[in-house]
């Protein structure tokens, strides 16, 4: 699955270049981290400089930024929106509570492990994770996408049955359509 | 007049101007909404299940994030709470800092306010301009307490640490700063005559039934009364400190503006004070080993003003080293349930978002 | 204060059927126990004729051991400036509890909550049926004997964490191929 640079087309050297530098993020604050977004984004920070900006609605963005734990009602929403978002598309998974469950690995009502329910391409660690933590991740994120090896929607593709099946256990109200791409 | 067929539109999760992770399911006749229900429960942690699970101390760090934009007045109502019950006396000087946090903490917050107004009726300036300047209210918490946003700095017994050095200083300097800011945003937000045509007789809170309702904090103060937990009910030292309770007649979103205008300077006021007149002395007091911590069955409700109204927080304990019961009564909780059902009806489609911002709306607080 | 608190509880006590109560002067506030049955005309007679027109809160405690559930109603009286504190006890097997968001509108909130979070019946509560939980099939969550580590531990996987219990400072130096550096080993492990 993973392909070093040797491996990419001249073509995609180019496209992954071209993809690295405009990184839309949906606006979709689904945890506390959405807090250090806003800051992230404005004056002093201005991630927009890097070419990260907001984006209104799942199919003009490529990035879907998991701020933080995931109750399982949001989870179904969030696995909407992404199966929503158009190809290049990366999930940054934004705070300790999306890779173990942090403070909340007891809680009724949160996924403990993100990973197991969409393909994450990059973690951020941290409660919350600060601006500087979040430019960094950002940051790898470019890095990953230049070296062509951000292929999170790849790997949902082709393990599409394995995420369905993880999803299923959780979600009780299942009701979306059997669909493949 | 010919009687539309009323559609359902969504508003939220998944939205630009919704304020955080919830849901308004709205009915509307072309572009008049004619009901509203909201849908919450996105960001239900269960931390009042949680907090069973942990001791006095641990259930701390729950607090603060019960409410993101705000964490310290919740830390405040539970540190308080447990002192209540614990017959804790707390030093005088962690009193003088508690305000000084709790004020910064609404500073920071209101700020974000002008920043989700601004940016609900489309003036993103402001969102760019006052985040930004949010980030020096945050440098102060930084230093004083070492995070950004979740603080744990007030805690049963007192607060965590004295000001590190030349603190004093610098939160003079940043509140300077931030007045002379202040005058950029009256020209910006609220001389900008599209502001005030969006916002005058939008979002219009019936005053005669707000106390029924269970309305508190600047819509309440929006709709002509006069009601702040930190007059009526003082805590800490705010009965030594001389602050203003703006009030305003309009009750619509331009009402509840100017109210939160006045409040960012008298903030800034009671800091200046808080600075000019902190005695010295201890920080805080011993309190028992926290793993052995038992506190003697009872039941406490504290109350405090935050940006959105009284937040008020009950704890119940049995006699062990875990809690009972702790309950949180956010202001959000009221306000953006019923009482934003009952606002929204007779508005546009446009303004929902502004008077989302404008009634204090945060989901966290309302699901924990 | 005192004497006004012993007024309003004397007031309350001359018309209702009062069954307990507890004053505490230095924080402005009175306890009243009733029976269950009182308790709307109470509330009622609290705001219409006594001005305790806020109802700041209300809650549930859970007493497991004692087979009950405790209710707590919270007013406050914005022109005297005190604290009421309702309470009343009712069965936990058979909880049922009045319908009462017509005398504050937000209690409707708050009944939905505790019938979802406690499986507390309000006959005659209009709303629908989800409040925070989404097709929610176990107990009703807070419930002291439902235990939600197990209930977390049963549905959501978790993370493995390292066996070997190893200074995570290695682990980092080793993947990246760099020595720890000497102020940084007297604290490992």
């Amino acid at each position: 699955m993973y392909n070093d640079k040797n491996k990419q087309k001249i073509v995609d050297i180019i496209k992954n270049a071209a993809r690295k530098h405009s990184l839309w993020v949906l606006a979709y604050g689904t945890g506390c981290g959405a807090i250090e977004v806003p800051a992230t984004m404005t004056s002093r920070y201005d991630a927009e400089r890097l070419g990260v900006r907001g984006a209104a609605t799942p199919r003009q963005a490529d990035v879907l930024l998991i701020t933080g734990y995931l109750t399982v009602k949001t989870l179904k929403r969030v696995i909407r929106v992404y199966e929503q978002m158009q190809d290049p598309k990366y999930v940054i998974g934004f705070g300790s509570c999306t890779i173990n469950g942090g403070m909340y690995f007891d809680s009724y009502n949160t996924i403990n492990q993100l990973d197991l329910y969409l393909p994450v391409d990059v973690y951020i660690s941290g409660c919350m994770p600060r601006p500087e933590a979040v430019l960094e991740g950002f940051g790898k994120l470019q890095e990953l996408i230049g070296k062509g090896i951000a292929n999170g929607a790849q790997q949902y593709k082709e393990n599409l049955d394995f995420y369905r099946e993880n999803q299923k256990k959780v979600i009780k109200n299942w009701d979306f359509q059997d669909y493949n791409w | 007049m010919k009687r539309e067929k009323a559609t359902t539109l969504y508003i939220g999760p998944q939205h630009p101007g919704i304020t955080g992770n919830m849901m308004v399911r709205l009915k509307v006749e072309g572009d008049t909404i004619v009901g509203a229900r909201t849908e919450v429960g996105y960001l239900h942690r269960a931390f009042e299940k949680l907090v069973e699970r942990r001791n006095w101390v641990q259930s701390f760090t729950m607090m603060c994030r019960f409410c993101v934009p705000e964490p310290d007045p919740v830390e405040e109502s539970y540190a308080r709470a447990v002192e209540m019950l614990d017959n804790i006396e707390i030093p005088e000087r962690a009193k003088w800092i508690r305000v000084l946090v709790l004020e910064l903490a609404r500073i920071s917050s209101l700020l974000l306010w002008h920043a989700g107004q601004g940016h609900s009726l489309g003036l993103y300036t402001m969102g760019q301009w006052s985040v930004g300047d949010r980030n020096y209210i945050l440098d102060l918490f930084e230093d004083l307490t070492g995070a950004r946003i979740y603080h744990m700095f007030i805690w049963p017994g007192g607060v965590r640490r004295d000001f590190p050095k030349g603190f004093e200083d610098k939160v003079l300097k940043t509140m300077d700063y931030l007045e002379k800011r202040l005058e950029d945003y009256d020209n910006l937000l609220f001389e900008n005559s599209i502001f005030q045509k969006r916002t005058q007789g939008v979002g219009y809170v019936n005053p005669e039934k707000v106390i029924e309702h269970g309305v508190v904090g600047p819509v309440l103060r929006g709709s002509g009364i006069k009601s702040d937990i930190r007059i009526d009910d003082p805590y800490e030292v705010y009965d030594k400190l001389k602050f203003e309770v703006p009030t305003q007649t309009g009750s619509d979103i331009w009402a509840r503006a100017l109210v939160r205008r006045v409040e960012i300077r008298q903030s800034i006021r009671i800091i200046r004070q808080v600075i000019e007149k902190i005695p010295k002395g201890d920080v805080y007091t011993k309190v028992p080993n926290p793993q052995k911590w038992k506190i003697a069955r009872g039941d406490a409700f504290a109350r405090t003003e935050s940006v959105r109204g009284e937040v008020g927080m009950y704890v119940a304990s049995d006699g062990g080293a875990k809690p009972r019961r702790v309950h949180f009564r956010g202001a959000a909780y009221v306000h953006a349930v019923t009482l934003l059902e009952e606002v929204l009806i007779g508005q546009n489609i446009a303004d929902v978002s502004a008077i989302m911002n404008s009634l204090g709306t945060c989901p966290p607080e309302i699901e924990r | 204060m005192e004497t006004l608190l012993e007024k309003i509880k004397d007031r309350v006590n001359a018309n209702f059927d009062l069954k307990d109560y507890k004053i505490y002067t230095d924080l402005k506030r009175v306890d009243l126990f009733f029976n269950k049955e009182h308790i709307p005309s109470v509330l009622l007679y609290l705001k219409e004729q006594m001005g305790f027109r806020h109802l700041m809160h209300m809650s549930v405690v859970d007493w497991i051991e004692e087979g009950e559930f405790e209710i707590i109603f919270f007013l406050w009286a914005p022109k005297e400036k005190v604290k009421i504190f309702v309470k009343t006890r009712i069965d936990r097997d058979n909880p049922v509890m009045e319908n009462m968001d017509n005398i504050w509108p937000q209690l409707n909130t708050y009944e939905r909550e505790f019938k979802e979070m406690y499986g507390i019946e309000f006959p005659g509560l209009v709303a629908p049926e989800e409040f925070i939980l989404e097709s929610w099939s176990g107990p009703p969550p807070m419930r002291r004997d439902f235990e939600t580590d197990k209930y977390a531990k049963d549905n959501f996987a978790t993370r493995p964490g390292r066996e070997d219990a190893q200074d995570v400072r290695e682990t980092i130096a080793k993947r990246s191929g760099e020595d720890i550096p000497d102020f940084a080993k007297k604290y490992s492990r």
